[in-house]
């Protein structure tokens, strides 16, 4: 079984898969760092996905459009995104139990119109693989990093963007200062709410958005339910990733690897010399391994705590 | 070039400002003065906008201007320098500089143009500014350099200054005012807002008083005299020098021996130190803040382990004690992080009072609280301790510091401890206020308590201490006696120098 | 202060509310089913027949949930529509303390059959069949209908999965060309374990050459990782492929994506993908549940186990014509399902 299993194809599969796998978790992660950054704890990630996967999977199946279905899928996203910041910025309500209302009302959502509009689900044909010229022919590399889907790539560009947008941009500069120390940010000028309207309902429209690869690029088909607690890992990958662009793709990275890694044992190991469920525990016992060892210094001072000017 | 006229501002079942008059003038250092409460900080919140007047009008050079938003009142020229600091630990001083305002490059920062200007105006003003350094390793003093560039950054005209000596050494308020007296030079009004008298008659150029919301006075600092200032500010005569008894000193009751601590970065943070307080004693410890004065106390108080060396208190070894053997052993305890360590936030005054002994006689029965002994006990502290509190039951983070270290006050010395380990008492604590804390420290000598009084403030020191001893990175340079210790040997021990 | 608690308050009572409700829109607790025109030919019962059922997933799920619905809403088709049968659900009821709930609350109501399809709500059941003597309940996929532990108002239901398992492994190892053959399982348990073995089993019979390859997700609801398994396996040079549970939508979608064949079990999976999915052993409960609403007639309320067979026709073989099988694959599946039916066959290792 080990000699099979550093053969060039599995090790090629696995680096692939992961790389695929890691594209929900990505957009998601991304979005909800961002308003993290901020300060807000959007807890209703996994809501706006079902959504999100539901209107991109509706408008695929009506219009066979799958840039139309994922533009729909961000508006969506929009939209919630725009009623969490609503509840967290305006109503100041405890982000925790606002967020879990949002799961809800999004996981009611998607099943609701499912039942009402679809019915029953088909496949549609998603997004498919294209392969980077010159690049996708390199041997190896070129198969695991440059002949994917078009979201997958967007999802990895992603993440420079995000850290220039953060690090490196006047906008960035703000979001940075009201997620730490909103006071000192309003005593400047800059308005509160306004950075964390914007970051929450970005990431919002993320959310919507991996949702809607679920069915666009990941899988080609609905069910209810169907993001079955990526919207949560998300969240918790914006910890593991300690509120970094890079920190947040390698956590989304490890985690979808370790996830291929175990489907591989699995296809290998044909005697069953490793039960499967011991296989299923590697992604968690990484997590928590990391989780463990990994530090949290960087976490937002004010991170889920609403401002208002004057209470401090 | 700024007039305040007839201010008012109500608070639910407070008024804050009553009718305030106040103005400045350009090149002129105005000194505010009250003690807490008395409606300072609340009238220049409503000058840099984050609240709204109720009644009355701001003139910015004769115009009327309104201010819906601190934006507003920084596009006109008003800088604020708030006393609890409104930097953001984890971006460099460049980029709290920059926040907010727009780049040179659009969308994109230009931190590298903001350094420049940075290091331009330091050079100009005598700031000592590293635009790359982050904001967490700053010194608080360094800190409040980098509040003071983000006024001068965005062309401030007119700079308020809310209580900018609370948190500075000597050293640091020197420093402080020679930029402040460049500012006025340079042709900056500036509202200086303090309740140390001796500073605002050293800096200020007129000074008003206020009270109770209201302005008592207004007129030059020239000729004016501390005790002047105090009974305007106090409303009754206030006693600036204390009485103190013989010096009497008993037997040792705390005794350190090459005592060595760790600091949070590992490095020697008290290094080899040895000293003894005797009983009826007042031990000053003197040091610019970050010298090992921090870690000794929470060494003394069981808050972080001893490496090496020990401590006895009345004859017995309490080196590693947990704060209950301290207790026990007749140690009481003035944290300096009063918040965070001398009381519970959202506990009441009265629970608060009791915390340490809420489970002995006369507080408890069995495992249940006597609450008519705990209300009896509490109101007579409150009152005997002259604790202002709307009632026992209200959460103590509602009261003035002044009040909270009263309350930690009664419950210590209500204990009728045999050593007291005191740190910053007085620290942002108003006048009134510190000149009760001061002389119950002196009735405690009295009554033959071994205090140690660890202080950055060397008139505290002065004022009350037998011995003094000085600390310099982590080590005792000397121990003087009351009567040969001058402010001048002090600073040089202060600075390393022996 | 006041003020702003009691804002707060509302706010995340309406947000929790508001997503309470459509949860409870999406899932009728209870909501009638909508129900078949009466026809002409089932002749209506003379009282209404009351159902119940609480289920793990979507009762659109196209895999297990699905199964009993469909079943329900056949006979509900013969017994003359919602003037025979009146089928109430809750599906995607997947935390066993809400379903008990569900299923205590249907006990209550007066319903003649509560149906708690669901491997898991089996101790639930226990303890709620107990305290309602007088209603009839039916759980599965199970074997026990606790009996022994003396309640007499039980039905279980359990589909020998292994059975269209051997069948659908003989079709994969006569049409895989690379000889690999993937199975994507859920949760190595149950119907789910058993159709899985089946199904190695068939393959292996048939083409000694082929290798079959299994990974389980543990999870019956995770799709995306369903989706990755699936994906690995075509990896590993797998051109056929099957799987058990709600989650195999994620594995199907792939299959597709791969111009693969798919087979599918516990409904009949060919509408998700018509242009994949060869044939699905489909669990056709209606026969079991006409027959416990005989029993309940009758006064029997349980203490019976039930068995869907290939043979009592409870487990069909659904081709779907749109992928070509070849015509000696299909002789073989036949007579294999034969010799199972006759008891010639094992289809279980």
């Amino acid at each position: 079984m080990l000699s099979e299993f550093f053969s060039l194809t599995v090790l090629t599969g696995i680096a692939y898969s992961g790389i695929r796998l890691a594209t929900p978790y990505l957009f998601a992660a991304l979005g909800e760092m961002f308003a993290q950054r901020s300060g807000v704890v959007n807890l209703g990630v996994e809501g706006i996905m079902l959504v999100g996967a539901f209107t991109g999977f509706a408008v695929a199946t009506w219009t066979s459009n799958l840039w139309l279905a994922l533009f729909c899928a961000a508006v969506v996203g929009i939209i919630m995104g725009l009623a969490m910041s609503y509840i967290s910025v305006n109503m100041q309500a405890e982000q925790g139990i606002s967020g879990i209302g949002m799961h809800l009302f999004g996981l009611g959502l998607s099943s609701l119109l499912f039942k009402k509009w679809l019915g029953s689900t088909k496949a549609i044909t998603g997004f498919q693989p294209i392969k980077i010229p010159i690049l996708g022919d390199i041997p190896i590399i070129g198969e695991i990093f440059f002949n994917h889907n078009i979201l997958v790539y967007i999802a990895f560009l992603l993440v420079p963007i995000a850290a220039w947008v953060l690090n490196k941009t006047t906008f960035g500069l703000k979001i940075r200062a009201v997620g730490v120390k909103p006071e000192a940010a309003d005593s400047l000028g800059v308005s509160v709410a306004r950075i964390r309207y914007s970051c929450v309902t970005f990431g919002g429209m993320m959310a919507g958005i991996a949702g809607a690869a679920l069915p666009l690029a990941l899988i080609n088909l609905f069910q209810e339910n169907m993001t079955s607690g990526i919207g949560f890992i998300a969240v918790a990958l914006v910890y593991f990733g300690g509120w970094s662009p890079t920190g947040v793709m390698l956590g989304a990275l490890l985690f979808s690897l370790v996830n291929a890694l175990q489907l591989w044992i699995q296809v290998l190991d044909k005697d069953k010399v490793i039960p499967s469920d011991f296989a299923l525990m590697l992604p968690y016992i990484m997590t928590i391994a990391v989780l463990a060892f990994g530090k949290r210094t960087n976490q937002p001072a004010a991170l889920t705590k609403p401002f208002e000017r004057g209470s401090h | 070039m700024m007039r305040m006229k007839n201010i008012t501002k109500r608070f639910p079942g407070v008024l804050a400002n009553d009718k305030v008059n106040f103005d400045v003038k350009a090149g002129e250092i105005h000194a505010l003065l009250g003690e807490n409460g008395a409606g300072k900080s609340t009238l220049m919140r409503q000058l840099c906008g984050f609240y709204r007047p109720d009644g009355g009008e701001i003139q910015i050079d004769g115009k009327t201007v309104q201010f819906k938003s601190p934006a507003d009142s920084i596009n006109i020229g008003i800088g604020m320098i708030h006393q609890h600091f409104m930097l953001v630990p984890t971006l460099t001083v460049a980029e709290n500089v920059a926040l907010g305002l727009p780049s040179s490059r659009g969308m994109q920062l230009d931190l590298d143009v903001v350094s420049k200007k940075i290091e331009r105006l330091a050079q100009r003003y005598g700031l000592k500014i590293h635009p790359d350094a982050y904001i967490w390793q700053l010194s608080v003093g360094e800190q409040q350099r980098v509040e003071i560039m983000k006024a001068l950054y965005r062309g401030a005209a007119l700079l308020a200054l809310d209580e900018p000596t609370a948190v500075l050494t000597p050293q640091e308020v020197d420093e402080l005012f020679k930029v402040l007296r460049g500012m006025a030079a340079d042709g900056h009004a500036l509202i200086f807002i303090s309740h140390k008298l001796h500073e605002i008659i050293d800096i200020s150029h007129r000074v008003t008083v206020m009270r109770d919301g209201a302005v008592v006075a207004t007129h030059p600092t020239a000729g004016s005299t501390k005790t002047q200032l105090a009974r305007e500010m106090v409303g009754r005569e206030v006693i600036l020098q204390y009485d103190k008894t013989d010096y009497n000193p008993g037997d040792a009751m705390l005794r350190i021996e090459d005592l060595t601590v760790m600091g949070d970065r590992g490095q020697k943070a008290v290094n080899d130190a040895s000293l003894i307080v005797r009983a009826g004693e007042i031990f000053g410890i003197a040091g610019v803040s970050g010298n090992g004065q921090r870690e000794l106390a929470e060494a003394l108080t069981g808050l972080r382990p001893v490496q090496s060396g020990r401590v006895f208190v009345s004859g017995q070894e309490l080196t590693n004690a947990t704060p209950g053997q301290r207790i026990a052993a007749g140690q009481s305890a003035i944290p300096e992080e009063r918040m965070r360590e001398g009381v519970v936030k959202d506990f009441s005054v009265s629970e608060n009072l009791i915390l340490q002994d809420h489970d002995k006689a006369p507080y408890s029965k069995g495992i249940f609280l006597n609450f008519a002994e705990v209300a009896k006990e509490s109101k007579r502290l409150i009152n005997e301790f002259r604790v202002k509190t709307p009632s026992p039951e209200t959460p103590i983070k509602n009261l003035s510091g002044g009040n909270i270290q009263k309350v930690i006050m009664a419950r210590e010395i209500n204990r009728k401890p045999r050593v007291l380990i005191c740190a910053q008492p007085t620290r942002g604590v108003d006048i009134g206020a510190s000149e009760y804390i001061h002389q119950r420290l002196l009735e405690q000598r009295s009554a033959g308590t071994a205090t140690l009084l660890i202080s950055e403030d060397l008139d505290e020191l002065l004022a009350l201490s037998d011995r003094i001893a000085v600390m310099f990175d982590g080590q005792i340079m000397a121990i003087l006696d009351r009567n040969k210790a001058t402010i001048e040997k002090l600073g040089l021990l202060m600075a390393g120098v022996k | 202060m006041s003020k702003i608690n009691r804002r707060k308050f509302l706010t995340i009572a309406g947000t929790l509310s508001a997503g309470a409700a459509l949860t409870a829109c999406a899932a009728p607790a209870p909501t009638a089913a909508p129900a078949a025109p009466a026809g002409g030919a089932a002749k209506p019962a003379a009282k209404q027949f009351k159902v119940a059922m609480v289920c793990p997933s979507a009762v659109t799920d196209a895999a297990f949930s699905q199964s009993m619905f469909d079943a329900i809403k056949a006979v509900q088709k013969d017994m003359g529509g919602e003037s025979g049968l009146l089928l109430k659900y809750s599906d995607n009821v997947f935390q066993v303390p809400n379903a008990a709930a569900a299923i205590r609350d249907y006990a209550g109501q007066g319903f003649d059959l509560v149906i708690a399809h669901g491997t898991q709500y089996g101790n639930s059941l226990q303890e709620i069949a107990k305290d309602f003597p007088n209603v009839a309940f039916a759980w599965g996929t199970a074997t026990d209908n606790f009996e022994s532990k003396g309640l007499k108002n039980v039905f279980a239901y359990n589909p020998k999965a292994e059975e269209g398992g051997y069948v659908l492994g003989v079709l994969a190892a006569k049409i895989t060309k690379s000889n690999v053959v993937g199975v994507c399982g859920p949760v190595e348990a149950g119907d789910a374990k058993t159709f899985v073995d089946g199904f190695k089993k068939g393959v292996t019979d048939t083409n000694k050459a082929a290798k079959v390859n299994v990974t389980y997700t543990g999870n019956f609801s995770d799709v995306s990782l369903m989706a990755a398994a699936a994906e690995t396996h075509t990896k590993a040079g797998a051109d056929v492929l099957t799987g058990s549970s709600q989650s195999v939508v994620g594995a199907i979608g792939i299959a597709k994506d791969k111009k693969i064949v798919w087979f599918g079990t516990q409904s009949d999976q060919a509408g998700l993908a018509p242009d994949t999915v060869g044939a699905s052993q489909v669990y056709d409960w209606s026969g079991i549940v006409k027959e416990m609403i005989n029993m309940i007639n009758s006064g029997k309320k349980g203490a019976v186990s039930f068995e869907t067979t290939l043979k009592n026709g409870g487990l069909k073989i659904a081709y779907n014509d749109k992928v070509n099988i070849p015509a000696d694959a299909k002789a073989a599946a036949a007579a294999a399902a034969k010799d199972i039916a006759d008891g010639k066959l094992k289809a279980l290792p």
